[in-house]
C-alpha cells in the first residue's frame, strides 16, 4: 500500500462563507488574538447588480516541497511521513525565516509562547483517526480531508473526477489543499494588485 | 485584469517576520567583511604606508563581526535556544550555513589581528588568504538567506548575494576612510609632513577604489531591477514598489541619489582632493547602505502575499 499523504479539498460550489473553520480552528488551537492558522478570505467583485461575493479558506498548504522545511535551521519544522509539516514547539527558536520564505503567509508567531505555529491539520485529532477541527464544523460539507493516496477515500475519489486548483503553483512546492471552482481573483494576489503600496499599517515593526 | 470592481472584505495578514534587526545585522557583516578584505589588501601589497590602514582595518572587522550576531539573536522570539542552531542543524538552510560561518569568522579574524599587531607578516598574510573566502562567504550568504526565501520576489534573484556583497565591500571602505581620515586628522600628528603627505594620498585613492566599486553597486542593482520588471508579476510590483511605491524616496532618494551618485561625484569630481569631501562621501555611502538594507528587508517583505 502506498504511503499516506494527508491532503484536503475544499469545494467552493458549497462553501457558504460562515467562518466556522476560523471559529473552529482558534477554538481547537487556542490560536491567541491577532493572529490566524485558518481564515477566510472574503472579496466583492463585479459593479452593480452585477456584484459577488467569493470566499477562500485559507489554511497551511502542507506543501509537499514545503519551502519552510528545507529553510528552517532547526529542523524544528519538518515534514511527517504522511504528509503533513508540522512544528517542534520546544524546538523552533524563532529566527521567523520560515515565515519569510513561505509564500502563503500561513505561518504566524504564537505571541504567548513566542514560536512560529500555522495549521497542522490538527495533527492530534488525526493521529486519533478524527478529521480536523475546521472539516469537522463545516456545516455544508465543503471540506474534505482524507488520505489522498487511498483510492477508496471521498478524497481520492473528489480529486480523481474533479477539476481542482491550489494556490500559487508557480511556487513549485505541491500544495496539499486543493480547491474546487475557487474564483481566480479571490485565488490571486487581489491585495497587491489593487495597490501595490504597500499599506503602512502592514509595517508594524517590532521593536 | 482591471481590478477597480474589486474590494477585499476580509484578508489575515501576519506581521512582517524579518525586522531591522535583520537589516542591521546584514549592514555590520557587510562593514566587517568590507573592511577584512581591505586589510588582508593591505597586508599582501605589505608597503609600509599601507600599514595603519592594516592595522585600523584588522581590528575593526572582528570587532564589527562579534556586534553583528547580537542583533541576531535580539530578534530570535526564543534568544536563550540559540545553540539549537549548531545541536539541530540543517544542510538545506542558509541560516546553518551561516551560523557556522559567523563563529569561524571571528576567530579567524581574531587571530589575523593578533599576527599583524605583533608583526608577524607571513603568518598574518597565510591567514590573509585563508580569511578572504571567509569573508566573502560569511557576507555572501547573508544574500542567500534573502534569495532563498522564495516566497518574495524582491528577494528571489541570484544576484543578491553578489548585490550584497559589492554593497559591503562599499560601506566597508566608508568606514575605513571615515577612520582613517580620522586618525590624519588627529592622531597622526607626530609623523613627518612627507608621511602625512603619504597617508593623505593613500585615503584618497581608497576613496577613488570605493568610487569605482559604487559604480559596479549601481550596475548590478540597475540590472536587478530591469529583469524585475520583465518577470513574472510579483517581480513587477516588487519592482514598482520600490520604484514608484512607499519605498521610492528611501531607494531612489537615499540609497541611489545620497549614497551612490553625491558621493561618486564627491569622490571623482572636482573636489576630490579635499579630505573633508571624502568623508562626507563616506559618511552618505553608509547612510546610503544602510538604507539599501532597510528597502531589501522590509520592502521585501511588505508586498502582501494573499
Amino acid at each position: 500500500m502506498a504511503k499516506k499523504r494527508y491532503a484536503m479539498l475544499i469545494d467552493m460550489r458549497r462553501c457558504i462563507g460562515c467562518h466556522a473553520c476560523t471559529v473552529a480552528c482558534k477554538a481547537e488551537n487556542a490560536v491567541p488574538l491577532e493572529v490566524n492558522a485558518t481564515w477566510l478570505k472574503i472579496i466583492e467583485k463585479g459593479i452593480y447588480p452585477n456584484t459577488r461575493r467569493y470566499f477562500l479558506p485559507r489554511m497551511c498548504n502542507n506543501c509537499t516541497d514545503a519551502i519552510c522545511a528545507r529553510n528552517c535551521p532547526t529542523q524544528a519544522t519538518y515534514k511527517r511521513d504522511d504528509g503533513i509539516v508540522v512544528v517542534d514547539q520546544h524546538r523552533c527558536i524563532g529566527c521567523k525565516y520560515c515565515i519569510a520564505s513561505c509564500p502563503y503567509d500561513v505561518r504566524f508567531i504564537n505571541p504567548l509562547k513566542n514560536i512560529v505555529q500555522k495549521c497542522y491539520f490538527c495533527v492530534h485529532r488525526v493521529d486519533s483517526g478524527l478529521v480536523p477541527a475546521c472539516v469537522e464544523s463545516c456545516p455544508t460539507r465543503a471540506m474534505i480531508f482524507g488520505d489522498k493516496n487511498d483510492s477508496k477515500s471521498e478524497i481520492a475519489q473528489m480529486l480523481a473526477t474533479n477539476a481542482t486548483e491550489v494556490l500559487k503553483q508557480e511556487m513549485e512546492t505541491d500544495p496539499q489543499v486543493f480547491y474546487i471552482a475557487a474564483d481566480e481573483t479571490v485565488m490571486s494576489n487581489v491585495e497587491k494588485k489593487i495597490n501595490y503600496r504597500a499599506e503602512s499599517s502592514l509595517i508594524k515593526l517590532r521593536l | 485584469m482591471e481590478n477597480s470592481d474589486v474590494n477585499v472584505i476580509y484578508s489575515v495578514q501576519h506581521q512582517l517576520p524579518l525586522v531591522m534587526y535583520i537589516g542591521q545585522y546584514f549592514f555590520f557583516t557587510g562593514l566587517s567583511a568590507g573592511s577584512f578584505v581591505i586589510s588582508v589588501i593591505a597586508t599582501l601589497l605589505g608597503r609600509r604606508e599601507f600599514k595603519p590602514i592594516g592595522k585600523i582595518t584588522a581590528i575593526l572587522a572582528p570587532i564589527l563581526l562579534i556586534i553583528a550576531p547580537l542583533n541576531l539573536i535580539a530578534d530570535l522570539e526564543q534568544p536563550l535556544r540559540f545553540w539549537h542552531l549548531f545541536v539541530f542543524y540543517n544542510w538545506t538552510s542558509p541560516i546553518t550555513y551561516g551560523s557556522f560561518l559567523l563563529t569561524a569568522y571571528p576567530i579567524m579574524g581574531i587571530i589575523y589581528a593578533i599576527m599583524v599587531y605583533t608583526d608577524r607578516q607571513k603568518a598574518a598574510k597565510i591567514l590573509g588568504i585563508i580569511g578572504i573566502p571567509l569573508a566573502i562567504s560569511v557576507h555572501g550568504y547573508t544574500g542567500f538567506i534573502l534569495a532563498l526565501a522564495k516566497a518574495r520576489a524582491l528577494w528571489n534573484t541570484a544576484a543578491m548575494p553578489t548585490i550584497f556583497l559589492v554593497s559591503a565591500m562599499v560601506s566597508g571602505i566608508g568606514l575605513v576612510v571615515i577612520i582613517a581620515a580620522a586618525r590624519w586628522k588627529w592622531f597622526d600628528k607626530k609623523a613627518t609632513p612627507e608621511d602625512r603627505k603619504k597617508d593623505k594620498k593613500l585615503i584618497l585613492q581608497l576613496a577613488q577604489f570605493m568610487a569605482y566599486i559604487i559604480m559596479l553597486d549601481l550596475f548590478l542593482i540597475v540590472s536587478d531591477i530591469l529583469v524585475l520588471l520583465t518577470a513574472h508579476s510579483d517581480a513587477y510590483q516588487a519592482g514598482m514598489l520600490i520604484l514608484t511605491g512607499n519605498f521610492a524616496p528611501l531607494f531612489l532618494g537615499v540609497e541611489i541619489f545620497l549614497g551612490s551618485i553625491v558621493p561618486m561625484v564627491l569622490v571623482l569630481g572636482p573636489t576630490r582632493y579635499s579630505l573633508r569631501a571624502i568623508v562626507i562621501a563616506s559618511i552618505l555611502v553608509n547612510i546610503g547602505v544602510y538604507a539599501m538594507r532597510f528597502v531589501m528587508v522590509i520592502g521585501g517583505q511588505s508586498i502582501p502575499l494573499s
